[in-house]
């Protein structure tokens, strides 16, 4: 038992710090998720050459904040034909997985839930919990959209769920640990493990943005095919707890462990200033790091089409898999055969980064020749008005 | 209060809890609700792993069975038509004949059971990551990757029953 400050019994501080963590974590995912529905609208009409939100509030700040009053303000609704219990229990399924996720992501120095031994391995198996949430409210919705929806994201999280999770094992393998904590201190310097394994970041990027519906890989909520998946049936704080809080809260976890495993979460400049400055600018380092790449995740949302499901899927299984495969199969060899350096590992892996940046478009253009080839010998008169 | 005295009432929740989503998953009437249930279930056998100081394996337990086998049974259950039949599953029309073989496999489980005894202190608590890689990796790294070549052999017999000819 962890003794209390302020000479506090243990048992009574142990309960306290679970009300506290619990409730500081709820806070940050409230105010997370409005923070960032607000920045992705704004990022988005920036570069869309628009204004975006601007009426409530300085510079429109206020806009999420009365769009949230409006949810919660709104009549709890289900379709009658729903299927009453799932489709109650579902944001449920889905919400708490992501709730509990944040026990392990280490905010800063000292600033942690729980220093669990196996925290990225539990970090990914929550992420594979939330899974079942999406299945449970497309089939409840008793609607064709919703169910498609459901079936789509069933498919793409469990399959995407192979390379993210190898990414990890690679990342672990030159860590050195499971535990998050023992990660960030393993990174004290300004060579963090990103300039060592940039391949397994780039892999583990990917099956990120798919493992948490953003674009390109949103297909589950397509809304310009699907009315919204999964979605399609929720109304209210329902659809607000399916929608802005757990997306945006998955996508600040995994950002997090991105930032965490490679980038060396809260290190940074001043961390060892002071008792009270320290914590704190660890907190801003790791806000910082998390946050930088969450306005990528916007970036990207700006900028790329959706893929089709087939692309998605063979992407998946054809290219990033043994990708991720052979990364770890290499970087295992290497580290076993030169102990005590990482060099090896680092030069296989920016090779391979660069090999996949080519040959990704050469393999694409193969695949269009075949295509257009085999088009050309089925029906002439297509491939020529095409 | 310390965990000593916590330990056993977590034990009773979750076994109660484990008792009656089991039950639930064999007696109720619809395939989605016993796959729920069954997620359920896994939960609370991962609650039971941790409390015996074995979270990679519970760990695992979610990873592998809620995230992964109870979504394929979901995902199963969607694309089976619904065909207007009663929906009394198999094992339901057999109460008696599955009773008497329930009791008859309780019977050595139970005295088993009855029959442990403590056998001196178990490992303390401090992960049970390495005990499990030391076992996988080195005391039983051949039957492991049997185990896994068998695997292997299944996944590419899946494929090629399923697999369309060339036209």
């Amino acid at each position: 038992m962890v003794p209390g400050p302020f000479g506090l019994d243990p048992t009574f501080w142990a309960v306290l710090r679970l009300v506290i963590s619990v409730a500081l974590v709820l806070f940050l995912i409230l105010n997370g998720a409005l923070l960032l529905i607000y920045l992705e609208r704004k990022i988005l009409a920036v570069m869309q050459d628009r204004i975006g939100p601007y009426h409530v509030g300085p510079f429109g700040l206020l806009q999420t904040f009365a769009d949230a009053l409006k949810l919660i303000a709104k009549e709890d609704f289900r379709a009658g034909q729903t299927d009453r219990a799932f489709f109650l229990a579902a944001p449920a399924l889905v919400f708490s997985p992501m709730l509990a996720s944040f026990v392990v992501i280490p905010f800063g120095p000292g600033i942690v839930g729980a220093d669990l031994s196996i925290g990225l391995l539990y970090l990914a198996t929550l992420g594979s919990m939330g899974v079942l949430g999406i299945v449970i409210a497309g089939w409840a919705s008793n609607n064709k959209y919703s169910l498609v929806g459901g079936v789509r994201s069933a498919g793409q999280l469990i399959s995407y769920e192979v390379p993210g999770i190898l990414s990890l094992v690679t990342g672990v393998l030159v860590a050195g640990s499971l535990s998050m904590v023992a990660i960030t201190e393993g990174q004290p310097g300004p060579l963090v493990n990103f300039f060592i394994i940039p391949f397994a970041f780039v892999t583990y990027f990917i099956a990120a943005l798919a493992e948490t519906n953003r674009t390109p890989f949103d297909l589950p909520e397509a809304e310009s095919e699907l009315v919204a998946g999964y979605l399609t049936e929720y109304s209210g704080m329902r659809w607000g707890t399916m929608l802005a809080l757990t997306e945006y809260g998955n996508v600040t976890i995994v950002c997090g462990i991105m930032a965490t495993l490679w980038f060396g979460g809260w290190q940074g400049p001043g961390i060892d200033s002071g008792p009270i400055t320290g914590p704190l600018l660890g907190v801003l380092w790791f806000t910082l790091k998390t946050y930088a790449f969450i306005l990528v995740f916007m970036w990207i949302r700006a900028t790329l089409p959706r893929m089709r499901i087939d692309q998605l899927m063979s992407f998946c299984w054809k290219v990033l898999i043994p990708a991720t495969l052979l990364n770890l199969a290499v970087t295992a060899v290497l580290l076993l055969a030169f102990p005590g350096s990482l060099v090896p590992v680092a030069i296989a892996n920016w090779v391979m980064v660069a090999l996949f940046m080519l040959g990704l478009p050469m393999l694409q253009q193969r695949r269009l020749r075949r295509l257009r080839a085999r088009l050309r010998d089925r029906a002439p008169g297509m491939a020529a008005a095409g | 209060m310390s965990l000593d005295l916590i330990e056993p009432i977590l034990f009773g929740l979750l076994a109660v809890m484990i008792l009656g989503a089991g039950l639930g998953v064999v007696l109720a009437d619809r395939i989605t609700t016993s796959a729920l249930l069954m997620a359920f279930t896994f939960l609370n056998m991962a609650g039971m792993f941790v409390l015996l100081g074995a979270e990679t394996i519970a760990a695992f337990q979610v990873l592998i069975y809620v995230g992964a086998i109870t979504v394929l049974i979901l995902y199963g259950v969607m694309f089976t038509p619904q065909a207007p039949r009663s929906y009394g599953l198999f094992f339901q029309k057999q109460t008696p004949l599955g009773a008497l073989i329930a009791a008859l496999a309780a019977l050595p489980v139970m005295a088993v059971a009855f029959a442990f005894r403590d056998s001196g202190r178990l490992p303390a608590r401090g992960g049970d990551l390495v005990p499990i890689a030391t076992s996988v990796f080195k005391d039983f790294a051949f039957p492991f990757e049997v185990a896994s070549v068998l695997l292997l052999a299944a996944m590419i017999g899946a494929i090629v029953l399923v697999r369309r000819d060339e036209e």
